[in-house]
């Protein structure tokens, strides 16, 4: 018999032994109520069986449908889960605003890609656009200009499927790069410990957060609460414990992000990363003045680019506040506690 | 303004020209010099690279569905009997030949029979058993006729030959290719590309994994075995992580 080449490699362990990989994922996270929607899981699915979207995580016909491969247990970062917390390693922290773009704060995720592909680091990214329902839209940029577009920059509150694109993405090219929430970020990581080809995501850029929502549940929270229709929005944004809606008639919209906890998705409950600390480059608002960014450079690829945008004057820079991004980051473990308190697992079921 | 009046004719030019008709017609039944041919019993004579019915060959068919996939008009349906083989609806084929030019192993080739004519719709969806020959066709002359102009005398000439059906055997010039997995750090394990391939040469199978003696969990491990592998690339296809692709073998 010829052989050209044999390849071994492991499998997760199985906590239900008896189903299949889905079921097992399905049982432990789905169902467990610790997803976090990152769609890593259905961006990997070989059968295209995982579906995402403006819905819990699903594969309608697994029993039968499901290859039984593994992939989805290996990238979710739900599996076997220790949440990551605190402001994590850094080689900078900065403020910074682009002269370049208009973004929510300082349009410094925008500058960072875009200077990404100037200098030839990536040649396409996956950004998060909207349409005029604030439903998340995913596009591929490939040039810095498609980025003049106010409805690429900005930030949706909403869950995005970045990983299946991004998957498409690492298909066709050798260099590429993302925006994503924390959790996004993790499974990325994860899937570039699985699976080689997701070497080829060269820069991924995290953004602080303290939860996300599903797409129906926002916006008939802030129609019913607020009479605010998200059809007639411009941005929205949380600043100072306020969620803000601001119309496109000039007014604005304030509620107390406290109300929504009746909407905060299950997995955002028990997360306690605000700062992505494994991203190669976090980027928030606290921290920093109005209408600037809070830059958090982790890794030497992002601190070449952040070199680049110095030297071609693209940004201005000032002081930052780290103590207040230490200050979320301890809130985000107080509020999001691990193991859960049992009462918030009664209340769950 | 256009006037149109009744044409004055001439009784004895009409006459004249009456006898004229007459004598053709009499000549052209005593020895004829029209340059139409008389389908179904002769037909004319095509160039050689006229396109015509499909033959094939299931002995050298390796089931790549290559055919069935690049044909433009969707006329080929695989059929399964002891592996996949093609079968074509003429009422489909538009006779571009991209199936032929693309089987790798010259299992599909030309025929010299352009008649399509059939009875039914039904008679048209030709099944891959139905294919291996060329159809037979009946003809009261076994000749093709081809019209030319004669240089020398300036006049049209009826040349009529001997019908040859047979088409020499399609010479293949593919290169021998094989299947290879390019990154088998990306497998993500899901046998798709095994459960693809008609040859049985992939294998995608659990495994332990062991450390020495001590087993220390399962695995999977990917195989190619390329002794069987016919290089039809179905399980390139297949891969979603993109990482197999055919490899040439040989000098
Ligand atoms: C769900 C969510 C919660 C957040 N919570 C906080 C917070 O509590 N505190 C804080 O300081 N900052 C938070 N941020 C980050 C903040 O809103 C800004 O995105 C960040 O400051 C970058 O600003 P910028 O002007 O540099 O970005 P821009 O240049 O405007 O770019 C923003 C980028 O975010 C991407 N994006 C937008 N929505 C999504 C989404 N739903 N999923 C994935 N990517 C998306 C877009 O692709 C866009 O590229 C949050 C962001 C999100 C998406
Ligand atoms: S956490 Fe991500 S990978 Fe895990 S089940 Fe949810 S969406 Fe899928
Ligand atoms: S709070 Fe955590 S789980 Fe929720 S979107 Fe943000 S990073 Fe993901
Ligand atoms: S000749 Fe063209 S249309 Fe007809 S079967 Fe072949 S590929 Fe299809
Ligand atoms: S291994 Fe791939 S290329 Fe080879 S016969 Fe099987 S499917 Fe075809
Ligand atoms: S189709 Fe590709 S990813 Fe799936 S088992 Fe085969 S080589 Fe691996």
């Amino acid at each position: 018999m010829m052989i050209t080449r044999e390849w071994q490699f492991a499998l997760p362990e199985k906590k239900h032994k008896k189903k299949k990989y889905f079921g097992n994922l399905k049982a432990e996270v789905i169902d467990a109520g610790l997803c976090c929607h990152c769609a890593a899981c259905a961006s990997i699915c070989p059968v295209n069986g995982i579906t995402a979207g403006d819905a819990p995580i699903d594969f309608p016909n697994w029993i039968k449908e499901c290859v039984d491969c593994g992939a989805c247990v290996k990238v979710c970062p739900r599996w076997d889960y220790t949440p990551k917390n605190g402001l994590g390693e850094y080689i900078e922290v900065t403020a910074a605003r682009s002269k370049r773009f208009v973004g929510q704060d300082g349009a410094m995720v925008t500058e960072f890609t875009a200077s990404a592909l100037e200098m030839g680091l990536i040649d396409r990214a996956i950004f998060v656009a909207r349409d005029s329902n604030w439903r998340t839209r995913v596009v591929t940029i490939k040039t810095p200009e498609q980025l003049y577009d106010r409805k690429i920059t900005g930030t949706k509150y909403s869950y995005a499927d970045v990983l299946p694109a991004l998957k498409d993405a690492v298909l066709k090219s050798e260099a590429v790069g993302f925006v994503g929430t924390p959790c996004m970020v993790t499974a990325v990581r994860k899937m570039q410990q699985a699976f080689k080809k997701f070497e080829r995501v060269k820069l991924a850029i995290g953004l602080f957060c303290t939860e996300n929502f599903y797409h129906h549940d926002l916006y008939n929270f802030l129609l019913e609460k607020a009479n605010a229709d998200l059809r007639n929005a411009v941005k929205t944004d949380i600043k100072k414990g306020k969620f803000i809606v601001e119309l496109k008639d000039g007014s604005k919209v304030r509620i107390p992000v406290k109300d929504f906890e009746e909407i905060i998705p299950s997995g955002c409950k028990v997360c306690q990363d605000f700062a992505a600390v494994d991203s190669d480059v976090s980027i928030g608002s606290v921290g920093s003045a109005n209408g600037f960014s809070t830059v958090m450079v982790r890794r030497e690829v992002a601190k070449n680019i952040l070199d680049y945008i110095r030297e071609k004057e693209y940004a201005e820079f000032r002081e930052p506040k780290l103590e207040v991004v230490q200050k979320l980051c301890d809130h985000k473990i107080k509020i999001h506690p691990w193991p859960p308190k049992k009462k918030e697992e009664k209340s769950e079921e | 303004m256009i006037r149109l009046s009744k044409v004055k004719t001439d009784p004895v030019e009409n006459l004249k020209r009456h006898a004229e008709a007459i004598g053709e017609a009499v000549k052209q039944a005593i020895k004829p010099d029209r340059v139409t041919v008389e389908y179904p019993r002769e037909r004319r004579k095509y160039p050689e690279c006229f396109r015509g019915f499909i033959v094939f060959d299931k002995e050298k068919c390796i089931s790549c569905f290559r055919c069935a996939q690049i044909c433009p008009a969707n006329a080929i349906q695989m059929e399964y009997f002891d592996k996949a083989y093609p079968g074509i609806d003429y009422a489909k084929c538009i006779f571009c030949h991209f199936c032929v030019d693309s089987c790798p192993t010259g299992a599909l080739n030309t025929s010299k029979v352009h008649d399509v004519a059939f009875k039914s719709m039904d008679e048209m969806r030709l099944s891959a058993k139905q294919i291996t020959k060329v159809p037979e066709i009946v003809r009261e002359e076994k000749q093709t006729v081809e019209y030319y102009v004669d240089r020398n005398v300036w006049k049209l000439v009826r040349k009529k030959e001997l019908d040859r059906l047979e088409v020499p055997p399609k010479p293949v010039k593919v290169k021998e290719r094989r299947a290879a997995c390019t990154e088998p750090e990306s497998c993500l394990g899901c046998r798709l590309c095994a459960s693809v391939c008609p040859q049985n040469a992939i294998k995608v199978e659990k495994c332990e994994i062991s450390i020495g003696e001590e087993v220390t969990g399962t695995g999977c491990v990917l195989q190619i075995q390329t002794d069987l592998c016919t290089g039809c690339g179905l399980c390139v296809r297949q891969c979603p992580m993109q990482i197999l692709t055919l490899e040439e073998v040989g000098e």
